[in-house]
């Protein structure tokens, strides 16, 4: 399969705001700050990948919808406000693919996943598994800064079956003794970094699995 | 690609803290969910009939039970067991927790969900999904792709849905639902019943008595809680399901609905239902029984039907009582004998759809 604009967006918490209004206007203020992470960062792919057709929605985090979760605990169950969509955790990690749809592009699965860090590679995997019912899918790891200093992160990559100019193939390795260990916070990042310099593969790990990556053509 | 079949299966659920004896209560008299105070005390609530004052040890205690009995059934070796991947699908993970520990006692899910994996004494490596109340199925969804690759020979798949007040709040914000009970494609029906489960699934490349022929997943976007009034997006992935397991419409036995006697929702999946199939075949819904268990709901209706009909039953639909004119479903139960080829559907918030073709081996 082939890879095409791997995006890295890092967002400082106190610009996310603006960063959302100048991005969307005010069409996101039901979305929790998660959802909303994640269509930053998934639209900035789609447009720089291009393309249509149908689309897979995969991404993948560690610790999830935290500000949406503190929202609905701390600020509406204890004072006894009903929950809403916006703020219900049953909705909020999986609301990022129902807003994408509903922004025209053509989605016919999502899934957010929960992963350790090293676990990146289930997502290249499964991936390559939809291929074969969506002729896209675009793949993500996102997660909502923990700590002061630490930017809001937002890590996109789109995968499909046809080569095209500017792509990046992408092959389950055999050697993945000789591969250079990566984590969900940095795949995508190292994979985008490379492309500009790729003299030689890409060779990623992450727990006892392997992805090779090589310039189409 | 290798096949997939159900090896083993176990249930804790609010007809019974196992699942023989959840099939034993489903074959006899109805038992109306209760208001349950650690829920909100307002609405009813079909829970696990296994107590416990502390959320943690009591979802551990459950946990032990329902590892025991898939164990058991499962009849792996211990080096097998130990080595199973796991899935595990929830829309709640571990919020319960909150209720009595407020939010240092809220685990990540991935956590939560590695804890609840260990408990079970299996090793191998653990991936936690979230696609609302389709997220045990679509736990299934990945256990099926490791195994139809050969990544692994069986997987554990886990549903789990603890009782918690804001995913009652949530639904009750919405007014989805039934301040008395559900009442699945009946007349009378007006909102679901939410409850608790975990159940576990063992799917595996041995051959079993029942096949996943093919699993089928669409998105339905003209609404973030709920689906499209025409039932198309559900009649795609029903279709979709039925051309991934080579069937004709006619070739299926049985439907298992979605139907959780949501007004606008159990309207929808009958409009894909009868834009499918001419005559209507046999339906059931297990949510008047389990209330609607969200994102354990595909593992644990999965179970307790495959239980009821390896007993010879297809499990009658408690809460349906008078059929809706203009639904035209009337499930109902009765001998499983020539029941083959089973449609299970499910979907949930967020526009996820999806149904699940099984078949009876050999």
């Amino acid at each position: 399969m082939h890879l095409l604009a791997p995006t890295a967006l890092r967002v400082a918490p106190d610009d996310f705001p603006a960063r959302v209004r100048a991005r969307f206007a005010s069409e996101l203020r039901r979305a929790g700050r998660f959802a909303q992470l994640c269509l930053l960062g998934a639209q900035a792919c789609l447009e720089a990948a291009g393309g249509d057709g149908p689309l897979g929605v995969l991404w993948a985090t560690g610790l999830g919808a935290l500000d949406a979760t503190r929202a609905a605990l701390d600020e509406g169950l204890r004072r006894g406000e009903p929950a809403m969509p916006f703020t219900f955790i049953a909705m909020q990690p999986h609301l990022a693919g129902a807003l994408l749809a509903q922004r025209s592009h053509p989605v016919t699965r999502t899934a957010c996943l929960y992963l350790a860090a090293h676990a990146w590679p289930s997502l290249p995997q499964l991936a390559q598994r939809w291929l074969a019912q969506c002729e896209r899918v675009l793949v993500g790891c996102v997660e909502e800064s923990g700590a002061a200093g630490v930017a809001h992160r937002s890590d996109w990559c789109l995968f499909q079956k046809e080569p095209v100019a500017g792509a990046v193939r992408c092959e389950r390795s055999l050697r993945p003794e000789n591969a250079a260990a990566a984590t969900g916070e940095d795949w995508i990042p190292r994979v985008a970094a490379w492309r500009g310099r790729a003299d030689a593969p890409l060779l990623l790990s992450g727990g006892e699995d392997a992805w090779r990556f090589t310039i189409d053509g | 690609m290798s096949e997939a079949f159900v090896r083993a299966s176990a249930l804790a659920s609010a007809l019974g803290p196992d699942l023989g004896s959840a099939v034993e209560r489903l074959a006899g008299a109805p038992v109306a969910a209760a208001r349950n105070t650690k829920t909100g005390g307002a609405w009813p609530y079909f829970a696990i009939p296994i107590a416990g004052d502390d959320w943690r040890k009591r979802a551990e205690a459950i946990a032990r039970r329902v590892a025991a009995d898939l164990r058991r059934e499962a009849a792996l070796a211990p080096a097998q067991w130990a080595d199973l991947p796991c899935i595990v699908g929830s829309s709640s993970f571990s919020v319960g927790a909150w209720d009595e520990g407020g939010w240092a006692a809220l685990e990540p899910a991935f956590e939560f969900s590695r804890r609840l994996a260990r408990g079970f004494g299996v090793r191998g490596p653990v991936t936690a999904v979230s696609t609302t109340c389709t997220s045990g199925l679509s736990a299934l969804d990945i256990a099926l792709g490791l195994v139809a690759e050969g990544e692994f020979r069986e997987v554990l798949v886990l549903g789990v849905e603890f009782s918690n007040r804001l995913t009652v709040a949530g639904f009750a914000g919405l007014e989805l639902l039934s301040a008395t009970a559900a009442r699945p494609c009946d007349r009378e029906r007006d909102g679901l019943v939410l409850g608790e489960a975990l159940a576990a699934v063992l799917v595996s490349a041995a051959p079993a008595p029942w096949r996943l022929a093919a699993l089928a997943t669409r998105m339905d976007a003209s609404s973030v809680t709920g689906p499209a009034p025409e039932g198309t997006v559900i009649a795609d992935a029903m279709r979709a399901a039925m051309a991934g397991a080579h069937w004709e419409s006619a070739a299926v036995d049985l439907i298992k609905l979605q139907s959780g006697g949501g007004p606008l929702a159990d309207s929808a999946e009958a409009n894909a239902v009868r834009e499918l199939f001419a005559p209507v075949p046999s339906a059931v819904s297990l949510k008047g029984a389990l209330g609607h268990t969200l994102g354990a709901s595909g593992p644990a209706e999965l179970a307790l039907l495959l239980a009821s009909l390896s007993r010879g039953r297809v499990p009658a639909t408690w809460g349906f009582a008078e059929p809706d004119g203009e639904l035209g479903l009337a499930p109902s139960g009765g001998d499983a004998e020539g029941v083959r080829r089973v449609l299970f559907n499910l979907s949930g918030f967020g526009g996820s759809v999806m149904s699940l073709a099984l078949e009876k081996a050999g």
